[in-house]
């Protein structure tokens, strides 16, 4: 009857671990009330998680972009249906790729950057250390990097649409002979702004699951260096999960 | 009269293992009090209880007229204000300059803007010998460097109790001798109360008002450092000479 011991014990530290992130959730809510965000912290962190993010979302988009037209131009082609050849890359860029692709790739980079700071900033006393200054590690640390995470993956959502699809008319172009206007007439005539903004909500509930989650494993650490490495490991996990639960569930209930 | 900071029968275990037992500490105001033990007996732990890093089991802490241990964290805010720490590893945040460290609580608590706050932790760290670290990172400097920028941020609030955990520790000589100076200064021309929690014997007996004498749990004595060197308790003996054998049961040795 062990496996049922080790069952039991894994779904209560899933279910330990869960209460703690929407505990802190809503400490960062409350946070809010009144709205006092330290500017400096703010500013500080939206240049860090977001400038220094663009290159590496720019690379990643542009051949997302690129593999949704050689995915779909071959039928295209097949088929002459050249007024579908942007539609087909552009949807799912819009809709889908780009919104997931780069919310894992700010996970992996921002999201793992900030568990560790913070993990390290707690094993080294430093939140102690703030507490004891009458200021609260929440509000201090936690909410600027929430605001930074949402504000910029958005941003770079955007971004990452803009070079994704040129990505897709580039590919296109070269590689499969398929000219700029059509491209263009494409995404004009068949993608719908809504389409854009699917994508943009998605990457505003992304942004704040890779938040709390990288925050929440960052000031829960135990355990020195190891815990700090354990603690980077579980908030990606727990962040590529948040993002998938969360893209099906936004994809289910709003279309 | 009571005294100005009171720990009353407090208890603390961490798990199943017991660290404070019933300890009980009177410490009076604008005195210099030392708090010292063998390493894991529950003195930085005592210290922390105080501004609310850690929660008595059982017992009560008094501050100023004042029961302090069931406070809330947001009650705790206000005391904090009024009782700084300077943290045995510094705690100086990495991502900031001395300055910014030290501005830090003035921007927040002081309500200076930031270049105004800038300013003013200069003239804070200059009263360290610091002043020429200012742009500084902490990783950029020595142990005894970031512990004279940590106590310069604990003073800019001006608290009226600072707490030490262990401030000369890892220091070289001369510089803990400037600790030692500039925690004495404090009692002396401020008025400020210092709990000082160390082993460093020439520390203790240098500086000290009154020594408590931490042992299983309890505080086992209290005496001015000469009371404590003429103390005929073996215990006692045992820690102020060093002595490797003895009455003094040292877990894990």
């Amino acid at each position: 009857m062990k496996w049922i011991e080790n069952v039991g014990a894994g779904a209560i530290r899933i279910a330990e671990e869960v209460g703690g992130i929407l505990l802190l959730t809503w400490q960062v809510l409350r946070s809010f009330v009144p709205p006092r965000v330290d500017r400096q912290e703010l500013f500080k962190n939206l240049h860090k998680m977001g400038n220094r993010s663009v290159p590496i979302v720019v690379l990643t988009a542009f051949f997302a972009g690129g593999l949704m037209t050689l995915q779909t131009g071959p039928f295209v082609k097949k088929f002459g249906a050249h007024a579908l050849a942007g539609w087909g890359a552009g949807y799912a860029v819009l809709r889908e790729i780009g919104p997931i692709l780069i919310a894992l790739m700010f996970s992996g980079r921002v999201g793992a950057n900030n568990t560790a700071e913070l993990a390290t900033m707690t094993v080294t006393e430093q939140l102690d250390g703030l507490r004891a200054l009458a200021i609260d590690p929440v509000r201090f640390l936690v909410v600027p990097r929430v605001i930074s995470m949402m504000v910029m993956l958005v941003a770079l959502t955007v971004i990452g649409d803009l070079v994704a699809l040129t990505g897709a008319s580039i590919v296109g172009r070269a590689m499969l002979d398929i000219e700029w206007a059509t491209m263009f007439h494409s995404f004009a005539d068949n993608l719908k702004p809504y389409d854009f903004l699917h994508g943009v909500y998605k990457s505003l509930a992304f942004g704040g699951a890779i938040a709390v989650t990288s925050c929440y494993f960052g000031v829960t650490v135990r355990g020195g260096a190891v815990g700090v490495g354990k603690a980077v490991n579980a908030a990606v996990v727990a962040a590529a999960v948040s993002i998938m639960l969360l893209d099906f569930f936004l994809t289910y209930t709003t279309g | 009269m009571a005294a100005y900071i009171e720990f009353k029968g407090v208890t603390k275990a961490f798990g199943t293992k017991p660290v404070l037992e019933g300890m009980d500490l009177a410490v009076n105001k604008g005195e210099v009090m030392f708090i010292i033990g063998t390493s894991g007996v529950g003195k930085s732990v005592t210290i922390k209880h105080l501004i609310g890093l850690l929660r008595v089991d059982a017992g009560e802490i008094w501050f100023d007229g004042q029961r302090v241990d069931d406070y809330s964290e947001r009650e705790f805010e206000p005391l904090r204000r009024r009782i700084g720490m300077v943290f045995q590893s510094s705690t100086l945040f990495d991502s900031m300059t001395l300055a910014e460290n030290v501005a830090l609580p003035l921007r927040k608590h002081g309500k200076l803007r930031h270049a105004d706050a800038l300013v003013e932790a200069k003239k804070r760290l200059a009263q360290v010998y610091m002043d020429e670290y200012a742009e500084r990172y902490p990783a950029e400097l020595s142990d005894g460097m970031r512990k004279r920028a940590a106590i310069a941020r604990t003073l800019a609030l001006s608290p009226e109790v600072v707490l030490f955990d262990e401030p000369t520790t890892g220091l070289d000589p001369v510089s803990a001798r400037r600790i030692d100076r500039l925690i004495r200064e404090l009692a002396e021309k401020l008025g400020v109360t210092a709990i000082v929690v160390s082993h460093d014997l020439p520390s203790i007996f240098g500086i000290a008002d009154r020594v408590a004498f931490l042992y299983q749990g309890i505080v086992h004595a209290v005496a001015t450092p000469a009371e404590l060197r003429a103390s005929p308790d073996p215990i006692v003996q045992q820690f102020i000479t060093g002595q490797s054998s003895g009455p003094m049961e040292t877990p894990g040795f």
